[in-house]
């Protein structure tokens, strides 16, 4: 039961984020990812910029219906990519690999696998072509196709005005209908007219909210489903509307049934691949290819096993099947998680930290000096940058040298661009504190080493710098110990580094709490190992001090 | 602690010791003209002018914001005079026509200044305090150097201290590696800013004892001290500073005992007699 589970509500947080969202409504005010709580205003960050990089791409890329397109490298795109894939004989999929049953991570054999993921395999090998997954998190997967780090999107992207107006979207491949969940003991509600003077728990930017708003329902703003339905079970609110393959996952997931689907709405949801707008031709081949797939009974066949019904045609509505695959438990689960979560941390985040960290170091030591220096100019460069780099957040500026660049003919890998913001953010952080200590060696020992007839950078070199040290050794660990952790933020430009990771593990399962706990685990030890070198290397600093 | 040792060291010949004794030939070593200088708009020197014999002790006196440091300062070019020449040996620099970097850098290695707060470098052994500019400005031998550092150590009493850091020494001792630190430079000219000032009293001696056998060695040195008896029977010409200006200048039995300039008797009094 839910209220036993003490991980229930964050898992269904995290369930629910990803539910809602995806389902319905534009990116670019939905919230995404499944990722912990505290980041839900990361992820209105996140959805800002997915909409300033929607608005300014395709402008940027195409510049009209003409097609004069070719300024750009993303535009590249425009309507050659079906001849591009077809003479690699690879369509390149954006997927999010987190949110089962749709796309996920198997747990017995880590194969990205679920009905998207399935469905998307079973066209493209129609159209005669491989397939190769990209993972990215869903708040900048449309960023990603309009950079070109694929050709499409199969990751049940709802159908909607803006989002037509802005892709070329295939025909659809799922269809859902509206469902109002209550709890089981309540038969108040029997139809959506029923909503009418209720309160009801919703995304306050999904659909679903407009549609209990305009039955008459108060409507309470939640982050996501699995909240909703535990504001119902507490009795806070009497109802939620969603869609019905969430509802049933929600139910196959927990085997709770203390709420029930206690009407349905009358209005459907459709899901379709993705593709940039320019790219109508590769459409064109993808719906003939859909057709196949519908039409020879595939696709009635993949919605079968994951639903036990056709959800591929609408007038869905599967039944909960609580027993129908035997979960794995948390025990297991974290001991054939843990292997792979030490790999990434040793391979991403901590090559991730200690590149940055030096790369910043060097980049901090300059804009200190420049700072410091008596040129006007200088230092005021050496200002703004502190002031850009202190003033934004971080996650805005790996966003923008990963998805920002490319529209000026810059594109970096994502191991390169996080890097590079790692290291930039770094610098503008590290660059105070070592003005700061190069300010705290007194005068004389300047003057002291120009009397002996030193140089500038000799003086900083042997006398200066190796004092300043001792000063700015705790700061700079400080700094270190923050971007350990930041360097999860490196998922959102497809980093595959040791949070995404307890991610992808925790998705099929909902097991987010056991396994952020592991990877919270990890990140604590490598801080605890950085702290103990900072100890050290004090003590070492200490010598030549008299106490 | 090592002071009695230290104390016993200091009066022994140690003339031996020293690399390179300056042989005086009584031709002004350095000349100073017509030297001023501002700081925001602030005069703090203004005309000074003096010659130093090669050989020779000048010493700088005179009341707190006189510019005694100032000029010395100005002599090392750690500070650039707004008009004005200073000669020491053959480099010559004149200050109105805003000299670069490298004319002050040959005017700089002329001369060595030990300073007030000694401003030893807190990182490194007192050996490598001594070398580290012979080694690493002058480009010479390690071993060449550390040879003649440790016998410049010997000769301030400091022999055994070589491989501590400044931290484990006295503030007198520290001062006598400042001092080791300056000669080891091989300069024409050595400057003291108020090298005693720091220091407890008991520790004084230790470093006035030192300067005095660097005189007697007939090193040429302008020392800017309230040391008056150190004035008195070590130098050979003492200079009255006051505002800016020199006020008097002349052989310490005249400038100390028998003063022209009635600002130049109430300083003394001031100082000799202050209660």
């Amino acid at each position: 039961m839910l209220a036993g589970d003490a991980s229930a509500d964050v898992r269904g947080r995290l369930r629910a984020a990803g539910v809602q969202s995806r389902r319905v409504g534009f990116p670019s005010t939905q919230l995404g990812n499944a990722r912990v709580p505290e980041e839900v205003t990361i992820r209105r960050v996140v959805g800002v910029l997915v909409a300033l990089v929607l608005c300014f791409l395709p402008a940027a890329c195409s510049s009209g219906p003409d097609g004069s397109s070719s300024t750009s490298s993303s535009s590249a795109a425009s309507d050659t990519t079906l001849g591009k894939v077809r003479a690699a004989g690879v369509l390149r999929i954006g997927t999010e690999g987190t949110y089962a049953p749709f796309t996920y991570h198997d747990p017995t054999n880590n194969q990205l696998t679920g009905y998207d993921v399935e469905v998307i395999n079973a066209v493209a090998a129609k159209m005669g072509l491989r397939t190769e997954f990209v993972e990215a998190p869903f708040d900048s997967i449309f960023a990603s196709l309009q950079s070109d780090r694929f050709d499409l999107v199969a990751n049940q992207v709802t159908k909607n005005a803006q989002r037509e107006a802005t892709y070329a979207l295939s025909a659809p491949y799922t269809v859902s209908d509206g469902v109002i969940v209550t709890r089981t003991d309540d038969s108040s509600v029997t139809s959506l007219a029923d909503l009418k003077g209720k309160t009801t728990a919703q995304s306050s930017t999904s659909n679903w909210a407009q549609v209990a708003k305009d039955a008459g329902a108060k409507v309470e703003a939640v982050e996501g489903f699995a909240q909703a339905v535990t504001l119902v079970k507490q009795r806070r609110v009497d109802a939620t509307v969603n869609d019905n393959l969430a509802v049933a996952e929600y139910s196959k997931t927990t085997g709770d049934t203390t709420v029930k689907i206690a009407a349905k709405t009358g209005d459907t949801s459709e899901q379709v691949f993705a593709m940039r707008q320019a790219d109508t031709t590769l459409r064109d081949a993808v719906n003939e290819a859909l057709g196949q797939v519908r039409s020879d009974g595939q696709l009635t066949s993949i919605s079968e096993k994951y639903f036990g019904q056709d959800v591929s045609q609408g007038e869905a509505s599967p039944e909960p099947q609580g027993s129908a695959a035997a979960p794995q438990s948390t025990w297991d689960l974290v001991r054939d998680s843990a292997g792979p979560m030490a790999v990434a941390a040793l391979n991403r985040t901590i090559p991730l930290t200690a590149i940055s960290f030096v790369i910043g170091l060097a980049i901090a030591l300059v804009v200190a000096l420049m700072r410091l220096s008596r040129v006007g100019i200088v230092s005021q460069v050496a200002r703004f940058y502190v002031s850009v780099i202190r003033g934004t957040p971080l996650l805005v500026q790996l966003f923008l040298i990963f998805y920002g660049l490319p529209a000026i003919g810059l594109t970096f890998n994502p191991f390169t661009a996080a890097i590079i913001a790692f290291s930039l953010n770094v610098g503008g952080y590290a660059a105070e504190i070592i003005r700061a200590a190069i300010l705290s060696v007194p005068r004389g020992q300047w003057e002291a080493a120009e009397t002996i007839g030193m140089g500038y950078t000799t003086t900083l070199r042997r006398i200066v710098l190796p004092q300043a040290a001792r000063t700015a050794v705790p700061p700079l660990s400080n700094t270190l110990i923050s971007l350990v952790k930041d360097t999860s933020l490196a998922s959102v430009v497809l980093v595959t580094e040791l949070l995404r990771v307890a991610q992808v593990a925790a998705a099929p399962t909902f097991k987010f709490f056991a396994l952020y706990g592991v990877a919270a685990a990890y990140y604590w030890v490598i801080c605890l190992v950085l702290s103990f070198v900072q100890g050290r290397l004090e003590h070492r600093l200490e010598r030549y001090v008299a106490r | 602690m090592s002071e009695q040792h230290d104390e016993q060291n200091r009066d022994e010949p140690r003339n031996a010791d020293l690399r390179r004794k300056p042989q005086p030939d009584g031709r002004p070593l350095l000349e100073v003209a017509n030297l001023a200088k501002a700081f925001d708009g602030v005069e703090v020197l203004r005309d000074v002018g003096f010659e130093v014999t090669s050989g020779s002790v000048t010493v700088l006196i005179g009341p707190s914001g006189s510019g005694k440091t100032t000029v010395l300062r100005c002599l090392n070019a750690l500070e650039t005079g707004d008009a004005g020449t200073v000669r020491i040996g053959d480099v010559s620099v004149d200050y109105a026509t805003r000299p670069g970097k490298r004319p002050l850098a040959r005017l700089r290695a002329q001369s060595a200044m030990v300073f007030q707060a000694h401003n030893l470098f807190p990182h490194l052994t007192v050996l490598r305090n001594i070398t580290e500019g012979p080694v690493v400005v002058q480009g010479r031998p390690r071993d060449e150097v550390e040879t003649e550092a440790r016998a410049l150590l010997e000769s301030v009493g400091l022999g055994g201290k070589a491989d501590q850091h400044p931290y484990q020494l006295s503030g007198g001792q520290q001062q006598r590696v400042g001092i080791a630190r300056a000669l080891a430079l091989d300069p024409e000219l050595l400057l003291f800013d108020e090298p005693t000032s720091a220091l407890d009293p008991e520790l004084v001696g230790e470093v006035l004892g030192v300067m005095k056998d660097l005189a007697d060695q007939g090193r040429t040195m302008v020392v800017v001290t309230h040391e008056m008896r150190f004035a008195q029977s070590v130098s050979d010409q003492v200079l009255f500073m006051d505002g800016g200006v020199v006020v008097e200048r002349g052989e310490p039995a005249a400038v100390l005992t028998d003063p022209r300039e009635a600002r130049t008797r109430t300083f003394l009094r001031r100082v000799l007699d202050p209660i």
